[in-house]
């Protein structure tokens, strides 16, 4: 508790304090931590991200679909599901497991259904006939009786399902039908993981081998120089590309685990030279030669009286590498060498590019990743400078 | 300073050495061979087509057939993908379209950026220069991707709609000076606008570390104009720092930018080494980083004597 206490009582600390903006970006960061632990928790899974809810919308008040594609919507998606179980052998059965998004078959008996299918069929056989729904107004009435008997079929949402629907739509949906919404909160948590797990992997690593190398010299000294210009000499595309690639074929494709690795081989090398410079000036120091003339031991002078005395900068480079690793996700993600079979900013992006969505002026998708990308980048780079006027000024 | 030149190019073979197995390692995690046969091969295929690329060689072998070529300069290795296309081709080609990008690119942005830092240093703590402080980290946290994206849609795209005729390519490429700007313009500027924020903070710092020294307090004592200050005295000592960050980005020139590239569908080398990656192209991906490696290394002991040359109180030892 003192410790504590004697760490928010430094000079540097009161100077991080004061600074109202840093602090802003601190709040900010703290909410994107919320949101990432809301989707560890379950709030949101993966399944729900993959999950169509419903006809391609704009989000809220304008532009409606065509009344060609409400007509698709409303005798393809649902109508299809509801008509193959019914025609199952099991039909209770099947019916029990029709869904889309958050709809689910009301609970009436099959040949109740019947009649209702019948319904919708008999007015989209009316509307089949005609040539083009696009052009003939007069069809408009036709189209919204078609979707209210089809949305008879559905069983009514309870007011917090209707609720969290409404949310889920509420920036529209993407080409194939996913929410927006749901898919950029779930990209926070991918976005906080990678970043984190990498920060602290190549922060621990870049500190030990750098405090190593400054403190004993020597051969020590040349390997890790040797190990770390290596790495540095190869671009660093290709580097993370290589190395996310070398796994495409194996059991771990599909996780994180190529990210992480790609990342904790090239991010450690700056920590590593900033760690091995101030080592280098720190070991001359008095109280390490006290320590040494005291007869202390070099992983215990390392522990108690040189790591200590670097924190500052491994904080900072902590916030700097969080910030390389989100924006590196995103770039690898997108070149389809990252996050694969759930949501990210990067796929996001690219799926907003693909689809055509940018070129038809539908910047929804694009907008929000690139949004809530935007603000936590800018919020860890306000936050880096702070904790940079404060505790390490001279530095350029 | 000829022995200094030695020792450092000695002292960096083993590194060179390493990069050179670290990526072959690397890469063959991956089978090529399967993918480039197609469904119907069978085992002998497999394994006449493996004996044709030399993957059946123990590792150390092929590593010193690899090492054999850079050293000789021999790049006359066929690309897998593209047989009769040598490495030496595919990199004589590349390059100079990758240049066309890159050179221009940081030529701008060295020279904007250091003015604006400049700026930005003479006015330290007034509103203008927070405003420029602000304005480069809104910028630095926007990615990369969205300012190809938004520069691609409006400013060929758009830009093409709203004007009736083209202005700037939205994809492809074709060489000569005449279709430089039709075709590079657009994503030089977006470069430029991109590493703008990067650049500014770190010639900023630079600047302001400079304003603070004795010599500009004796300059102004001594009644010199402001601007011979700024120019004459300043430009002329932070020029250290600002070699070292434009000679470290030298080598880069040539990697190209693979974003930009691939976007705006110009065949340079950042454009040519993700599908090489992406296709097993081994003898390309290799030749390409070898040179790469080699040209780094060589601007890090080029960097190491110009230090010398803008700042005699160090010594090259």
């Amino acid at each position: 508790m003192n410790r504590i206490k004697q760490m928010i009582n430094t000079r540097e600390a009161k100077k991080l304090w004061r600074n109202k903006l840093a602090l802003v970006a601190l709040a900010i960061i703290m909410l994107y931590l919320l949101a990432a632990l809301f989707v560890m928790a379950g709030g949101i899974s993966r399944v729900t991200c993959d999950t169509v809810i419903g006809p391609n919308k704009m989000p809220g008040f304008y532009r409606q679909d065509t009344p060609e594609k409400r007509y698709e919507n409303s005798t393809k998606k649902f109508l299809t599901k509801v008509k193959r179980a019914l025609a199952a052998e099991d039909v209770e059965g099947a019916l029990s497991e029709v869904s889309l998004g958050p709809f689910t078959v009301v609970n009436k008996s099959p040949a109740e259904l019947e009649m209702l299918v019948a319904e919708v069929d008999a007015l989209a056989g009316e509307l089949n006939e005609s040539p083009n729904l696009d052009i003939d107004p007069s069809l408009l009435p036709k189209i919204a009786d078609l979707e209210a008997a089809e949305a008879q079929l559905k069983a009514p949402l309870t007011a917090w399902q209707q609720f969290v629907y409404d949310v889920s739509i509420l920036l529209g949906t993407d080409a194939q039908g996913r929410s927006i919404f749901l898919r950029g909160i779930y990209s926070i948590k991918i976005a906080i993981q990678i970043g984190l797990v990498t920060a602290i992997f190549a922060v621990s690593l870049g500190a030990f081998l750098g405090a190593a190398a400054g403190y004993f010299g020597g051969w020590v000294d040349h390997v890790v120089v040797w190990i770390y210009t290596t790495f540095s000499s190869i671009p660093n595309l290709v580097l993370l590309v290589v190395l996310a690639y070398a796994f495409t074929n194996s059991a771990a494709k599909d996780t994180l685990l190529p990210v992480y690795i790609a990342f904790g081989a090239t991010f450690w090398i700056g920590t590593c030279r900033v760690i091995r410079g101030e080592t280098l000036k720190l070991k001359e120091m008095e109280y390490v030669h006290a320590a040494q003339t005291a007869g202390f031991g070099p992983v215990h002078i390392l522990l108690r009286y040189i790591l200590p005395n670097t924190a500052h900068l491994m904080l900072i480079n902590f916030s700097l590498l969080l910030i390389a690793a989100i924006k590196s996700e995103v770039i690898l993600s997108y070149l389809g060498f990252g996050v694969k079979n759930q949501p990210s900013w990067g796929i996001m992006i690219r799926d907003a590019g693909n689809n055509g969505d940018v070129v038809g002026g539908f910047f929804w998708e694009i907008g929000f990743a690139t949004a809530l990308m935007f603000v936590l980048v800018l919020a860890f780079n306000i936050l880096s400078d702070a904790l940079q006027d404060a505790f390490d000024p001279k530095h350029v | 300073m000829w022995a200094f030149i030695i020792r450092k190019l000695v002292y960096n073979i083993p590194v060179y050495l390493a990069i050179i197995f670290l990526l072959m390692v690397l890469l063959r995690q991956r089978d090529p061979v399967t993918g480039k046969l197609g469904k119907n091969a069978t085992q002998e295929d497999y394994i006449s087509k493996r004996k044709e690329f030399g993957l059946d060689q123990p590792i150390y072998l092929q590593y010193g057939v690899l090492l054999k070529s850079i050293f000789t300069f021999d790049f006359s290795q066929e690309s897998w993908n593209e047989p009769g296309v040598t490495v030496g081709e595919k990199l004589r080609t590349a390059v100079p379209r990758s240049l066309a990008l890159t050179v221009p690119a940081l030529g701008i942005t060295t020279v904007i950026s250091i003015f604006v830092a400049m700026l930005s240093a003479f006015y330290r703590g007034r509103w203008i220069d927070r405003l420029l402080v602000f304005c480069a980290v809104l910028g630095m946290s926007v990615s990369f991707l969205v300012y190809i994206i938004f520069g691609q849609y409006f400013g060929a795209y758009k830009l093409q709609q709203w004007l009736g005729t083209p202005v700037f390519s939205i994809h492809g490429y074709e060489s000569g000076l005449l279709n430089w700007p039709f075709f590079m313009l657009l994503p030089v500027l977006i470069s430029v606008i991109v590493s703008m924020g990067y650049d500014t903070r770190f010639y900023r710092a630079v600047m302001v570390e400079e304003t603070q020294a004795d010599y500009i307090t004796t300059a102004r004592a001594k009644g010199a104009p402001q601007s011979k200050v700024m120019f004459v005295h300043m430009l002329r000592n932070a020029m250290i720092p600002i070699v070292t960050r434009v000679m470290i980005t030298l080598p880069f020139l040539v990697t190209g930018s693979i974003l930009l590239e691939e976007f705006f569908g110009i065949p340079g080398m950042g454009y040519v080494l993700l599908s090489a990656i992406r296709n097993d192209d081994f003898p390309v991906v290799e030749g390409f980083t070898a040179v790469f490696a080699g040209l780094f290394i060589m601007s890090i002991i080029a960097t190491d004597i110009l230090y010398a040359v803008f700042d005699p109180r160090v010594r090259l030892q």
